[in-house]
């Protein structure tokens, strides 16, 4: 237990509001995370992740259930888990009267840096995340890329044990992204803990060690990134190039139900159930006479999670 | 204590941002008191007369001035709360490794700092531009009584601030409430003078509670006995506004 960062147990939590019956955010999930591990935790929208992370982070009483973080429990050592956490909340969250500097020199002190500390640390953080000239720029004059930038930049400013980043990159640009999932890796080799949520799939899969999908407050899926991918190890993404893409291909394409079908000029990318749908596709594909290039590889993890979260939805 | 402070020095640098706003917040009692009370006392003339002595009114208004100044800055310190919201440090705040209590005292603790500026800059205004005569053996439970003041006022005002999510609303609420517990107590006139059922209100107003120590402690008026109960009263609501403001932030997000 004591490699573990965090530990889930049969975590419940209802909102209650007075004449309406209970909303059930979350029903009975469970999960741990190894420390220095980087986990996701996804789901589509109101899934129940937000909830999750939220009482994670202290920001919610669970209803029932068991969860700690580095050892402490949330409910009764709220204090002792924040003094461990850092957090990068889902909404843009600035001082807009003060310049990013000054936003960095607060934050700093409010996790018990000495100014002069902060000043060493600026320099790093500020060139890795590109702000060393907006540094006497005013929050209120930022773009909304640039905030969610200095938000995400201010944790790495700090030492904290596990960070907890909710949609991190939303409205960053792709020079940003990249440099922020550099980051992000280069803490975790650190031996630092890093939670996220996200719902860009090809993210989490570059990013994660291990990860949790949740649908309607449940647990779906879990493990490492690998052992998810595997539920749908079967599934196959095919790309076709033809000279030219007729409607009756398309219907032909059409014919192997698809999970995902994108059609792109004359290129489709498609995701089948199995190896054998992928290769009748290719055949034909070949057909027409019209099929130039053509590949077939695994899925990828956002193949997989549309296709779990798409079974569990049917079964519910 | 560091997580105290750090907000202090967030309020700190955010208040030196707007000198604008720094200069209002100490000189607006200077401007009640110069301007009504000034107005008021000649109007009245000879004065009022309480407990066998002739009190002028700039006398008699100046503990109301001071009171009025707490509840004003508690007030534009809890609609903070709407402003942190709307910039989404608030719930970013309540992660950080502090409890619940010491952000609300840090978030009102550098406000009870510019409180006592603002209350020597009225004090000496009141000596020696009105010649008002103070209790100065008086002073130190004077200036404790107006930290006391804006402290209690503004956990008071952050329970509705926590539990109002709307800022328009909250404004709706804090003005009629302003106006009642301003217009319901002693701040501006003597309760000797005014209906049976205005007083009964007003003496369990802690406003009333607040003003008459204020008073008390600046020109002596007021019976001891009643005073001593008056304080008691005033630091149980401070207490239970405290308390009930801690849990209105847990359920707050």
């Amino acid at each position: 237990m004591a490699d573990l960062a965090i530990e889930v147990k049969d975590l419940i939590k209802f909102y209650e509001k007075r004449g309406q019956p209970p909303v059930r955010a979350v029903q009975g999930v469970s999960f741990s995370v190894r420390k220095g591990e980087i986990f996701g935790l996804l789901g589509p929208n109101g899934a129940g992740k937000t909830t999750t992370l939220k009482i994670l982070t202290t920001l919610l009483l669970p209803t029932s259930g068991f969860v700690r973080v580095m050892g402490f429990d949330v409910a009764t050592q709220s204090l002792e888990v924040r003094k461990n956490i850092c957090v990068v909340v889902q909404d843009n969250a600035i001082e807009l009267y003060l310049s990013v500097r000054n936003n960095f020199r607060t934050f700093g002190r409010f996790h018990g840096l000495t100014l002069k500390e902060v000043e060493q640390r600026m320099g790093r953080i500020s060139e890795l995340f590109g702000l060393k000239e907006h540094l006497n720029a005013k929050g209120v004059d930022l773009s909304g890329g640039l905030k969610r930038r200095v938000q995400v930049a201010k944790m790495f400013l700090i030492d904290k044990p596990i960070v907890f980043l909710d949609e991190a990159t939303t409205g960053m640009d792709t020079f940003n992204k990249r440099s922020t999932i550099a980051a992000i890796k280069e803490e975790a080799t650190k031996g630092r803990t890093i939670v996220l949520t996200t719902h860009l799939l090809d993210e989490a899969e570059e990013l994660c060690d291990s990860l949790v999908i949740i649908n309607h407050g449940r647990v779906i899926a879990s493990g490492s990134t690998d052992q998810v991918k595997a539920m749908g190890l079967k599934m196959m993404y095919v790309w076709l190039d033809f000279e030219k893409l007729g409607k009756k291909t398309v219907q032909s394409i059409k014919k192997w139900k698809p999970v995902k079908l994108e059609i792109k000029g004359a290129s489709v990318e498609l995701t089948v159930k199995d190896e054998k749908a992928a290769l009748a596709v290719v055949i034909a594909a070949r057909k027409t006479g019209m099929l130039r290039n053509f590949e077939i590889m695994n899925a990828t993890l956002e193949d997989v999670f549309v296709e779990i979260v798409d079974k569990k939805q049917e079964a519910a | 204590m560091q997580a105290v402070f750090a907000i202090v020095y967030r309020e700190y640098l955010i208040r030196l941002t707007s000198p604008l706003w720094l200069f209002f917040d100490l000189v607006v009692p200077l401007m009640y008191l110069l301007m009504f009370g000034v107005g008021l006392d000649r109007a009245i003339g000879l004065g009022i007369a309480l407990e066998g002595r002739a009190v002028s009114y700039n006398e008699f208004f100046l503990a109301g001035v001071l009171s009025m100044s707490c509840f004003g800055s508690a007030i534009n310190q809890s609609y903070g709360f709407f402003v942190d919201r709307d910039n989404g440090i608030f719930y970013e705040f309540l992660t950080y490794p502090m409890t619940r209590g010491q952000f609300l005292v840090g978030k009102i603790l550098f406000q009870c700092l510019m409180s006592i500026v603002q209350a020597a800059l009225t004090l000496s205004c009141a000596v020696w531009v009105l010649e008002i005569q103070l209790m100065w053996e008086f002073l130190l439970p004077l200036i404790a009584g107006v930290v006391i003041g804006i402290a209690a006022w503004f956990f008071f005002l952050a329970i509705f601030a926590f539990r109002i999510r709307r800022n328009d609303t909250f404004n709706t609420v804090i003005n009629v409430a302003y106006f009642v517990l301003m217009f319901v107590s002693s701040m501006f006139y003597p309760l000797d003078s005014v209906p049976s059922w205005l007083r009964t209100l007003a003496m369990g107003n802690p406003l009333t509670w607040h003003t008459d120590v204020l008073r008390y402690f600046t020109i002596g008026l007021g019976d001891p006995q009643v005073i001593f109960w008056e304080i008691a009263g005033f630091g149980l609501f401070l207490i239970m506004s405290f308390w009930v403001a801690v849990k209105s932030l847990q359920k707050a997000v």
